[in-house]
């Protein structure tokens, strides 16, 4: 019985304290979300524009040699094989941007 | 109250940070508080890991099944934080610094600061599994979802902790502090004011 008694006294030392917590975690932490989220939102902008412009300007430089390599579309002008290839490009782009994990939270 | 389960769908859904905000205030202090026992009282370092498993709840939230609780989802990336901490600082003086035993932690001070130093009798994983199910009041099922440990592993760790903590307190012959029923104080400071 006083082992019981002492296991028990052990688990209830081990408990945690009801002391409050400061509001000023919160805060931090609601404000690294923000940061985060106005950066993130900035990157996205700014490396989706310069992706676009180069690759408007690929496109146009190279709209015959891109057509010539699918020889399945041979019914289909250059310019618009190219856009179908980049379009293919950007959702293989984005669906992995989606579908992104971290492996810090799937272990 | 609205469940973590729509805060979570509110969040994912229309990124409303007032939402998460009701998140994090829910589950703060049990984040928090297991990281303090996990770095046996290191304050600054449990609130900065602590800031990082929300900011990483936040962006991966979207992962999080509803078959677990939110609670163990989020502690399991805080054990992440740690064990990546511990990693990086391995030889840091807050982890290797080995358990003082040559006083009694109970002379200097009440539960706030006998219970990090007691901590410190106990590995890594023994402290994390002693946590959470004294603690944090998880099953033993859900420890081992979270520490990534099979469950006997648990079982053990829990078993081998307790006793590890048993046997120092009865070596050092001192029965586990108490508060007093009556003046609502613990025998170190009845001691003090002896």
């Amino acid at each position: 019985m006083p082992e019981h008694g002492q296991e028990l006294e052990l688990e209830r030392l081990l408990e945690y304290s009801d002391a409050p917590e400061s509001g000023e975690f919160v805060v931090s932490v609601m404000n690294s979300v923000k940061r985060e989220q106005r950066s993130r939102t900035l990157i996205l902008w700014v490396f989706g524009l310069l992706g676009a412009l180069f690759g408007l300007a690929g496109a146009v430089m190279l709209s015959d040699s891109i057509a010539r390599l699918f020889s399945f579309t041979v019914y289909m002008p250059a310019t618009e094989t190219t856009q179908m290839v980049l379009f293919i490009v950007a959702a293989v782009a984005f669906y992995s941007w989606v579908m992104n994990d971290d492996l810090a939270v799937g272990g | 109250m609205i469940s973590d389960l729509e805060l979570a769908a509110r969040v994912t859904g229309s990124n409303d940070q007032a939402a998460f905000q009701q998140l994090v205030e829910r589950h703060q202090a049990a984040i928090r508080r297991f990281l303090r026992r996990l770095l046996t009282g290191d304050h600054g370092t449990a609130d900065d890991l602590a800031q990082d498993t929300f900011l990483l709840a936040y962006r991966k939230l979207h992962t999080w099944r509803s078959r677990g609780s939110f609670a163990s989802w989020l502690h399991s990336i805080a054990y992440r934080q740690f064990l990546q901490f511990t990693r990086k600082h391995a030889r840091s003086r807050v982890m290797a610094e080995p358990p003082d035993r040559g006083t009694d932690p109970r002379e200097s001070v009440d539960a706030e600061i006998l219970v990090p130093r007691l901590m410190k009798l106990v590995n890594a994983e023994e402290r994390a599994c002693l946590t959470l199910a004294y603690a944090a009041g998880m099953s033993h099922p859900e420890i081992s979802g979270i520490t990534g440990l099979k469950l006997g592993t648990v079982k053990s760790h829990i078993h081998r902790g307790k006793q590890k903590l048993q046997h120092w307190l009865e070596e050092h012959d001192h029965s586990i502090p108490k508060q007093n029923s009556e003046t609502g104080t613990g025998p170190v400071e009845e001691a003090r004011r002896a």
